[in-house]
C-alpha cells in the first residue's frame, strides 16, 4: 500500500470514528434526556401523592368550625378525588391546578377564622401544603424545562435523522389546557 | 527525507489525534451540562442533578499558593525553562467542601473525586530580567483557614482598611521567596531562564455549575473508609517491619495500643464525626472554657449535618463536575474543546498527508 493511500485510509477512518461518534453519542445523550424526563415526572408524581395524602388531614382538621364554608371544602375534596397518578399528564396537569387552586381558596377562607387559624395541627399542615405547593411547582417548572430541552434536541441535527429511525415523539409539557382547567373534577365523596 | 520535518508531521498526528479525544470527552460533557435542566436546590430530589449557585465556604476555606486568595478549590503550577526545555516544578490541586446557594436554599458540596472545569486565573511568566510577574503573592502560611460566616464576612466588608497598608500578615511577601515554593528549584535570574505560573481556583461569592448526584448525607460513602487502620495493619505484613514494631514494644518505646498511647484520642470518631464511647476524663485536668451561645449556634450549624439532609457528592456511576460560572458558559467552554478536537482532527489528517508526501518522496 503506498503512502498516499495510507494517509487517505487514515483521513476516512479518522472521519469515520467523528461521524460514529456523533452518531453514539446523540443517541445516548437522548436516551439520557428520555430518562431525566421520567425521572421528573416521578419526582412530581411523589409531591402530588404527598399532597393528596396531606389534604384530607387539613380538610378534617377545619370542617368542625367552618361549617358555612362547605363549598369551599367541597371543591377542595373534589380536586383530591379526581387525582389519578396513571391519567395522561395534561388531564394530571388540569387535576393538579385546580387542587392547587381550591387550596388557596381554603387558605384563604382560613384568614377570616383566627381561632381556626391558632389551632396548632391547622397551621402546622398549612405550613406543610404550602410547602408540597412550592415544591410541586418548582418540579413541574424542572420538568416543563426538561421536556423543552428533549423536544428542542430532536427536532435539531444530528438527532432529526435518529428520531425518525427510533420513533422518538415530542413529549407533553406539564400544563393544563384552558378546556381543562375549566373541566368539572369527579364527585365529593370520590376517593376521599 | 527530511528527518525534522517528519517528526513535526508525526508530532502533528499525535497531537491531533490527542486533542480530537479530549474534545470527544468536553462534547459529551457539554450535551451533559446543556441537557440537564438545572434544580432549584430547595425542591432537589435524589438523583442526579445539575445546580448553578454562588459559593459559600463550609468549615475551611483554602489560601491559593501563587496569590493567597481565599478559595474553596484551586490548582496552582509552576514550570521552569532553562530556554530549551519546560519542566514542572510544582503542581499542586487541592478542594475542601463549601456550600452552593441559589435564591431558593443551600446545598453542602462534597468535591472528594469531582472534576473541577476552572480557567486558569492568573497565568503570568517571569520578565527577561527574572523580575517576578505583577500579582504573584506565594503564599508563606498554612494553606488553611478558617471561613467567615455570613455576619463576620458583612462586617468584614463594612470595616474601612487604611490604604497603602501592604501585605496582611501571614500572606506572600519577600521573605516567602527563601522558604516557600521555590525553595526547590533552581534560583533567577539565570540568562534564558523563565518561570511559568499558573493557577486556577474558585472563590467565595462566584458561580458555578455544579453536575452530580443528591443523596442523603447519611448515604455519603464515609471517607473514614480511606483509614488504613480499618484493613488490619498493612505495616505488620512486612517480616522487617513485623519484627522492628515487636522490637520497639518490647524495648518498651511502642505502647501496646493506640489507647495506651493516645489516651481519648484514640477513640474512633472523637476529633472528627462522633465518638463511639465516653471518654475517660481526668479530674485534674483543666476544665476547657466552653463555647459563648453564638460561637456554639455557630459550630453548631458548620458541623452538624442532619442525617436526611440532601448533599452534592459523586456517586458510584455519576461523576461530579464542578464547572465555573452559569450552565451556559460551562457548556460552551466544553463545546469549544471540541470544536478544538475537531480542528485537532484536521492538524492529524494535515500531517498524515505531509508525512505520506515525504514518504512518497523517498521511495522515488
Amino acid at each position: 500500500m503506498s503512502p498516499a493511500t495510507m494517509a487517505a485510509l487514515f483521513a476516512v477512518i479518522l472521519l469515520a470514528i467523528i461521524v460514529g461518534f456523533l452518531v453514539l453519542s446523540t443517541y445516548n445523550a437522548v436516551i439520557a434526556l428520555r430518562l431525566r424526563i421520567d425521572k421528573a415526572w416521578a419526582n412530581i408524581d411523589v409531591a402530588l401523592k404527598q399532597r393528596f395524602d396531606q389534604l384530607p388531614n387539613l380538610v378534617e382538621a377545619v370542617r368542625g368550625v367552618m361549617t358555612w364554608e362547605q363549598d369551599v371544602l367541597s371543591d377542595v375534596a373534589r380536586a383530591r378525588a379526581a387525582y389519578s397518578p396513571t391519567a395522561p399528564i395534561p388531564e394530571q396537569a388540569a387535576t393538579s391546578v385546580a387542587t392547587s387552586a381550591a387550596v388557596r381558596s381554603l387558605f384563604a377562607v382560613v384568614e377570616r377564622y383566627p381561632e381556626v387559624r391558632s389551632a396548632g395541627n391547622v397551621m402546622a399542615l398549612q405550613e406543610e401544603i404550602e410547602r408540597l405547593e412550592g415544591i410541586i411547582a418548582d418540579r413541574r417548572e424542572l420538568y416543563n424545562d426538561q421536556v423543552y430541552r428533549y423536544n428542542a434536541r430532536i427536532a435539531q441535527l444530528p438527532a432529526v435523522f435518529l428520531a425518525s429511525m427510533f420513533g422518538w415523539r415530542a413529549r407533553p409539557f406539564f400544563e393544563a389546557s384552558d378546556a381543562e382547567r375549566l373541566r368539572p373534577t369527579a364527585a365529593l365523596d370520590q376517593g376521599a | 527525507m527530511d528527518f525534522q520535518a517528519a517528526a513535526f508531521a508525526a508530532a502533528g498526528v499525535i497531537v491531533g489525534l490527542v486533542l480530537l479525544v479530549r474534545g470527544f470527552g468536553g462534547y459529551r460533557t457539554a450535551a451533559a451540562i446543556a441537557d440537564t435542566a438545572p434544580s432549584r436546590i430547595a425542591s432537589a430530589a435524589v438523583g442526579e442533578i445539575l445546580v448553578s449557585g454562588v459559593v459559600e465556604p463550609a468549615e475551611l476555606t483554602l489560601i491559593s499558593p501563587l496569590q493567597s486568595a481565599p478559595c474553596v478549590f484551586y490548582r496552582a503550577r509552576i514550570d521552569q525553562s532553562d530556554g530549551e526545555t519546560m519542566s514542572n516544578g510544582y503542581h499542586e490541586e487541592r478542594s475542601v467542601g463549601f456550600r452552593v446557594r441559589d435564591e431558593s436554599g443551600e446545598l453542602r458540596v462534597f468535591p472528594r473525586g469531582a472534576r473541577f472545569d476552572i480557567p486558569n486565573r492568573f497565568d503570568e511568566h517571569t520578565g527577561a530580567f527574572g523580575d517576578e510577574p505583577a500579582g504573584l503573592r506565594l503564599r508563606a502560611g498554612p494553606a488553611f483557614a478558617q471561613s467567615l460566616d455570613h455576619d463576620a464576612q458583612v462586617a468584614a466588608l463594612l470595616t474601612v482598611h487604611p490604604a497603602g497598608g501592604g501585605l496582611p500578615s501571614g500572606r506572600g511577601g519577600p521573605g516567602a521567596w527563601s522558604a516557600g515554593l521555590l525553595s526547590g528549584m533552581p534560583g533567577l535570574p539565570v540568562r534564558g531562564r523563565t518561570r511559568r505560573y499558573s493557577e486556577a481556583r474558585i472563590e467565595p461569592g462566584e458561580v458555578v455549575t455544579i453536575l452530580g448526584r443528591a443523596m442523603p448525607f447519611d448515604q455519603l460513602p464515609d471517607p473514614a473508609s480511606a483509614d488504613l487502620a480499618e484493613g488490619g495493619d498493612p505495616l505488620g505484613s512486612d517480616p522487617e517491619i513485623a519484627a522492628d514494631i515487636a522490637a520497639a514494644r518490647a524495648s518498651g518505646v511502642l505502647e501496646s495500643n493506640p489507647a495506651e498511647a493516645w489516651g481519648n484520642a484514640a477513640i474512633p470518631g472523637f476529633g472528627i464525626g462522633r465518638p463511639i464511647r465516653e471518654p475517660e476524663l481526668d479530674e485534674a485536668a483543666n476544665e476547657p472554657a466552653l463555647a459563648e451561645p453564638g460561637d456554639a449556634a455557630r459550630i453548631e450549624r458548620t458541623f452538624e449535618i442532619e442525617p436526611d439532609a440532601l448533599i452534592l457528592a459523586a456517586g458510584p456511576d455519576s461523576p461530579l463536575v464542578i464547572s465555573f460560572g452559569g450552565p451556559a458558559a460551562a457548556a460552551g467552554r466544553h463545546q469549544r474543546e471540541f470544536l478544538i478536537g475537531l480542528l485537532g482532527a484536521v492538524l492529524a489528517i494535515g500531517s498524515a498527508m505531509a508525512l505520506a508526501i515525504m514518504a512518497a518522496g523517498v521511495d522515488r
